[in-house]
């Protein structure tokens, strides 16, 4: 049993890790010409060309996105799942459709729907953009939450009021840190969404806002940069690996 | 690749809903001075967007026009993109909203995607020829007067011209072929030596106009018809289908773009590639992407010219900034430095007679590259692009008749 279990494991860090190898290798050679199987060259001419087309400026702007859209799904998604937790919503399945539905249609296609509309009502471009991806967000945000607290043991809570915690000591000192792992997935999730996203902050941002995917998809679209691709595409991979790893941890310290 | 399948909806949508709203009528420059217009321009700030794949594009752009730029009190800001169509996607939308302070102030775009706008009346027209600089270039050079067929009318200026290039390995082909017909000949002689993109890409489509170019009895007529493209292009497949199982890999495997023969290209699976682009061959060979002993195969029969050029929308809210900028990427100075091989070196839209004695001496320094001929013998005998309407029914009947035989 533990020995399948490891095997899983190392299986799926393989799965994830591998194809990073490539790239990291890309990121630190500045001549790797086929067929060697190691670059001829090594060096750091990806990271500051990079660095040169406005990659700290693109990353900047990314995280600032990202936060946003982790700030404002979470807390809207978490608006949802109390009310549908709450039992006291009319249609609380049409609710719930409406609140995944996100997933289910094309991000472009949403994009340049609501791209003319945005333009016609005149709201400012970053706006569009953070209120698209909040949306695209909150199927995620919502389900995480809705989940946990579906899941959360009642008992500790009526425990406490039995014990004359009144209902604001309820949840500061019970039922947020029974779901503080689930909103750090949920705000993960969230995070990823405004940090990835490419169709959205180009069309509806109109541009404004060149984020570090958007400077790398344009720079993958040529041929000759390998390394400067692959800095851009490490420093688009890395934050969000390292803040899953965070997530995880957390949400393992708090259940073992 | 969405951004055209939408590009290309919204070109379908104009064509069928013919004069539906928003009116596809041209919005017309107002003829200002060009005092009033460089008074208009300082102060504002100008988008250019353009594809970002393109490293030393990106850096002409950044540190030498931006610059210069700023020294007429012009913002230049450079919006990546992937694909052009995501600009003119951007375009479309805010035309349709009826925007008129918009994002996108300047779009590197020709062939169908400058097409496509124009149709749409996107582009903001009559304003190219009145800019100062635009006095020299050559009247009657007709890859200025028609972008891919559809008529520039002053909705664009020119930036730069580009010419269909053959490449090849020297160590590889020792006796290299001089026509056309002899790549092709050389292609079936070395089975698994050469093959090219398949269309819909960019540059293998390119290679198909060119080989049609070549087999067909008479001369291809550049505007498209249906009679035309029947008459023309059964001896077309019958050379495709014939050469397939000589390409890399039997032709099983086309690389599906540019970038993938470059690859080939580079590992030595193939001794030829091609590109559009051959002003960028020297840094592919200077930075060891590409063997040193990388040359240009130049062709007897001639090959496609292009030109690409700088398109300013009519939802730009700031048009004059815009043309001067436009007016300064016309410049010669900017069109010398911008030809020179470490910086950019893309090939002048300028015609040198026209140039004052010191402009044209200083096109004369530019240094020899040692595997790019100069352009005056790159573009020996070019032929203008054949109209864009020929292009997705050839590439249908590439897919239908060579790949599905």
């Amino acid at each position: 049993m533990t020995a399948l279990r490891r095997l899983t494991g190392v299986g799926l860090a393989a799965w994830f890790l591998l194809p990073l190898v490539p790239l990291v290798l890309w990121a630190a050679a500045d001549v790797w010409r086929a067929p060697a199987a190691l670059p001829q060259q090594w060096g750091s001419s990806g990271w500051s060309a990079a660095a040169a087309a406005g990659g700290w400026a693109a990353a900047g702007r990314s995280l600032g996105l990202a936060a946003v859209v982790a700030v404002l799904g979470t807390l809207l998604g978490a608006a949802a799942a109390a009310a549908l937790d709450g039992g006291r919503l009319r249609a609380p399945r049409t609710i719930t459709a409406l609140l995944l539905a996100p997933v289910a249609l094309p991000p472009l296609a949403v994009a340049l729907g609501l791209d003319v509309l945005l333009l016609r009502l005149g709201v400012p471009a970053p706006v569009g953009v953070v209120a698209v991806l909040t949306v695209a967000a909150l199927p995620y945000t919502t389900y995480a939450l809705r989940v946990a607290l579906a899941g959360m043991d009642r008992g500790y809570a009526e425990e406490a009021r039995l014990l004359g915690a009144t209902p604001a000591v309820v949840w500061r000192r019970v039922r947020l840190p029974l779901l503080a792992p689930a909103v750090a997935t949920a705000a993960l999730l969230a995070f990823l969404v405004g940090w990835s996203d490419y169709v959205v902050t180009l069309t509806v941002g109109g541009g404004q806002l060149v984020t570090l995917p958007l400077l790398l998809g344009s720079a993958a679209s040529g041929v000759g940069d390998e390394p400067t691709v692959a800095a851009l595409a490490l420093s688009a991979v890395l934050p969000p690996l390292a803040a899953a790893l965070l997530v995880a941890r957390l949400a393992r310290g708090r259940t073992g | 690749m969405h951004g055209g399948r939408r590009a290309a909806l919204a070109a379908a949508v104009v064509v069928l809903a013919g004069c539906a709203a928003p009116d596809s009528d041209a919005t017309q420059a107002e003829g200002q001075s060009w005092d009033q217009v460089l008074a208009e321009a300082d102060g504002q700030t100008v988008s250019l967007w353009m594809y970002g794949g393109d490293e030393a594009g990106n850096a002409y752009v950044d540190d030498v026009l931006t610059p210069a730029a700023a020294d007429l009190g012009v913002t230049l800001r450079r919006v990546p993109v992937a694909e052009t169509t995501e600009a003119l996607d951007r375009v479309l939308d805010e035309r349709q909203a009826g925007v008129a302070d918009g994002e996108v102030d300047l779009v590197w775009v020709n062939g169908a995607n400058f097409g496509t706008g124009k149709q749409a009346g996107a582009w903001l027209c009559g304003w190219a020829d009145d800019l100062p600089n635009a006095r020299y270039l050559a009247p009657d050079d007709p890859l200025l007067a028609e972008d891919f067929g559809t008529p520039v009318d002053a909705c664009e200026s020119p930036w730069h011209k580009a010419q269909f290039t053959l490449v090849y390995d020297s160590a590889a082909v020792p006796d290299p072929p001089t026509d056309l017909a002899g790549v092709l000949d050389w292609a079936r002689a070395n089975p698994g030596r050469f093959t090219y993109p398949a269309p819909p890409d960019f540059t293998g489509s390119v290679f198909v106009r060119q080989v049609l170019t070549n087999v067909a009895a008479d001369d291809v007529p550049l505007d498209y018809s249906a009679d035309a493209f029947d008459e023309v292009t059964p001896p077309l497949w019958d050379v495709l289908r014939e050469l397939r199982p000589s390409l890399w890999r039997e032709g099983r495997d086309q690389p599906t773009s540019q970038q993938e023969l470059d690859r080939l290209y580079a590992d030595g699976e193939v001794a030829m590639t091609m590109t559009y682009g051959p002003a960028t061959l020297t840094d592919l060979v200077a930075d060891g992407t590409f063997p040193p002993t990388t040359r240009v195969l130049t062709l007897d029969d001639g090959t496609f010219g292009n030109a690409s050029f700088l398109a300013l929308p009519a939802s730009s809210g700031s048009q004059a900034g815009a043309q001067v900028v436009a007016d300064l990427a016309l410049s010669p100075a900017q069109q010398v430095a911008k030809a020179d091989p470490p910086t950019w070196g893309q090939f002048t839209v300028l015609d040198l007679d026209l140039l004052p004695a010191a402009d044209r001496e200083a096109f004369d320094r530019l240094p020899a590259s040692p595997v790019v001929p100069p352009f005056e013998e790159l573009s020996a005998n070019a032929r203008p692009e054949l109209s864009a309407a020929w292009v997705p029914p050839l590439d249908d009947g590439w897919r239908r008749e060579v790949l599905g035989s």
